[in-house]
């Protein structure tokens, strides 16, 4: 006879109390990794989402003195000892062991062109990689559309050799609509579109096909940024940018802070309403093992009473309230870790709309086992705490009526 | 001269709160041999049961002191008390107490569930304890399929199997018929001889022959008068 078997002769004889308090625990540890699995599967995926949301790394020519300002960024303008940033630089980027985790790389040139007397910026891109890194651009006018036909996605539509996007402020200041015709530095372009309003410095630029304006400003193959969006989720933007900058010497490397620290708040809050409700389900099942174990313990007075009679200690008794306890937690964990994975696999496509096994690529996320069995465990041990307390320190003498 | 076992000086136990005390126990002095069987006898309220609880060093007198083999049993702390249960005292309860979910022989290892012994030797010891009462082939059985008297044999076997020198007893024939009540107590004279010291409380005039000595309570003082000890005696006999 051991304290283990006292406490699971004492599981057998209360099978369906206990089986009620397996199921409450199966169900707050079920709860948690449920929530956990859809809130990770949600940052990968929030994450990959904000990572394809504009650029996060900006790689410029290394270069001393005055700069031009574009977006914030110092572009190479009238400077001494600048580098140059060349098509040379690309294949570069392939080499670096994060390569991977680069999902668009959007080289550009940026110079000031003449138009009607005017001097204004004109933006070249590669316009399919510009406008997919940066979705929020849409168009309000474009070319060649018939009435009431729906502008198209700026991402998709290929836009003319000499075709020109104007953000919307540089349209109006220069006084052309779509299908205009507008000679910068004396070459004749076509406006094919329009960007609707940004309300940022997007508004006042002039964007055409990389190569033209490269040819336009009189320097062939040349860039004055590349702009990269990378997938942050298992590394680090800093890193990546640390990789890139170490392929190219010539070039300053510069991971966008702004965009880092937005991804971490959003995905951070998530995580902190996934953890918050977790912790109120973990109570009410605290609360559900406190009150069934509280039960046990007045059901099993005599019982106890004897077991201090015949020379049982306090921290005997203890023992097999905790053993009690912690073997119901441990069936209660290994199938609430089953249930809730299983849970979030049928619940995740409805609720948040992911595919949890394309987002983790594992149909059940193993490293939760342990951390679910344990946090059940632990959840049930503290709250038999106080009914193993008072079991250890019933009286005997009044438990076997002696008085 | 006998060694003294248990050695009882001016117990008193009394409950309640100041101003409305009540005694069971007003002082109670006596000694008990070593190898000794007593029977103690008494009215409901006597203070039987309180006694057998606080030499049981279940509930601490409210002053005075007891000796069990010369250790001031109250001097000790909870957990050394329990300890000393264990190694010094047999108990056998009113209604047997055993434990409904264990067979025969787990209850008779109860006592021995703390103790530093593989579970085969613990098994053996109480295989022969359930032998010496004549349980041999009831091991296996769960309380609600022995009879009476087989749960109190069960009962004096779990008291008796981390061989304590006392075996304290409550009432042990209480449920039982004549005839058994008879051989139970006969299992008692036989561990007497065998060396064990036993004080048995017990409303049952007929069982004191089969004890050494018999002693009376009455308000919580050990009783004298032998008319009184027959009228006790004659009383009982008429309840039953």
């Amino acid at each position: 006879m051991s304290l283990w078997q006292i406490a699971l002769n004492n599981l057998n004889r209360r099978r369906t109390k206990m089986l009620f308090l397996m199921l409450g625990l199966m169900v707050g540890v079920a709860t948690v990794v449920g929530l956990l699995t859809i809130v990770l599967a949600m940052r990968l995926e929030l994450g990959d989402r904000i990572d394809e949301f504009g650029a996060n790394i900006v790689i410029v020519p290394r270069s001393e003195g005055a700069t031009l300002n574009y977006g914030g960024i110092h572009v190479p303008g009238v400077a001494f000892n600048v580098q140059r940033l060349t098509e040379a630089d690309l294949p570069q980027i392939d080499t670096i062991e994060e390569r991977p985790a680069i999902n668009i790389i959007s080289p550009k040139i940026v110079g000031s062109v003449e138009t009607g007397g005017q001097r204004v910026m004109l933006v070249g891109v590669e316009t399919k990689r510009e406008f997919t890194q940066k979705p929020w651009f849409s168009l309000q006018e474009q070319a060649g559309l018939a009435p009431g036909e729906k502008t198209g996605s700026l991402a998709l539509l290929d836009i003319p050799t000499d075709g020109l996007v104007l953000g919307s402020s540089a349209a109006q200041a220069l006084r052309v609509r779509a299908g205009e015709e507008l000679a910068l530095n004396g070459r004749p372009f076509q406006v094919f579109g329009i960007l609707s309003q940004t309300g940022g410095r997007e508004d006042g630029l002039l964007y055409a096909n990389l190569p033209v304006v490269q040819q336009l400003l009189g320097r062939p193959g040349e860039f004055s940024m590349i702009e990269i969006s990378a997938y942050c989720n298992f590394c680090p933007v800093e890193e990546i940018a640390a990789q890139l900058a170490a392929v190219l010497p010539n070039a300053r490397v510069m991971p966008l802070r702004q965009a880092a620290l937005f991804r971490e708040e959003t995905i951070d809050r998530f995580e902190s309403f996934g953890f918050a409700l977790s912790g109120v389900i973990l109570l009410v099942a605290a609360l559900m093992v406190l009150t069934t174990m509280l039960s046990s313990v007045s059901e099993r007075t005599r019982e106890i009473g004897i077991f201090r009679a015949i020379g049982f200690r306090r921290a005997h008794v203890m023992k097999i309230i905790f053993l009690e306890a912690g073997m119901v937690s441990f069936l209660g964990g290994i199938f609430g870790y089953l249930l809730g994975s299983i849970s979030a696999q049928l619940a995740g496509p409805f609720l948040v709309q992911i595919d949890l096994a394309q987002v983790t690529g594992m149909p059940l996320r193993t490293d939760l086992i342990l951390p679910a069995v344990l946090l059940s465990m632990l959840l049930a041990v503290a709250a038999s705490a106080y009914p193993a307390l008072k079991a250890a320190k019933l009286d005997p003498a009044e438990a076997l009526r002696f008085i | 001269m006998a060694e003294v076992m248990i050695a009882m000086q001016d117990l008193k136990k009394k409950y309640g709160s100041a101003g409305e005390e009540v005694y069971a126990l007003r002082g109670v002095t006596l000694d008990i041999d070593k190898g000794e069987s007593v029977a103690v006898m008494g009215h409901s309220g006597s203070g039987k049961s309180t006694l057998l609880s606080i030499i049981g060093s279940l509930n601490p007198p409210s002053s005075g002191t007891i000796e069990i083999d010369g250790i001031n049993i109250y001097a000790l702390s909870q957990e050394k008390r329990a300890d000393f249960r264990r190694e010094y005292l047999g108990f056998v309860f009113q209604q047997f107490q055993l434990i409904p979910y264990l067979t025969a022989i787990e209850n008779v290892m109860l006592p021995l569930t703390t103790a530093n012994r593989s579970n085969k030797q613990k098994r053996e010891m109480a295989e022969q304890v359930l032998c010496r009462v004549g349980l041999a082939g009831k091991m296996n059985r769960l309380p609600n399929a022995l009879s009476g008297g087989e749960q109190e044999r069960v009962a004096i076997a779990r008291a008796i199997v981390n061989a304590p020198p006392v075996i304290l007893a409550d009432e042990p024939t209480g449920n039982l018929d004549t005839k058994t009540g008879e051989e139970i107590m006969a299992l008692f004279r036989k561990l007497n001889e065998d060396g064990l010291t036993i004080l048995m409380v017990t409303h049952n005039p007929d069982n004191t022959r089969f004890m050494g000595r018999t002693i009376v309570l009455k308000d919580g003082l050990l009783c004298t008068d032998k008319a009184e000890i027959l009228q006790l005696a004659a009383a009982s006999r008429g309840k039953r």
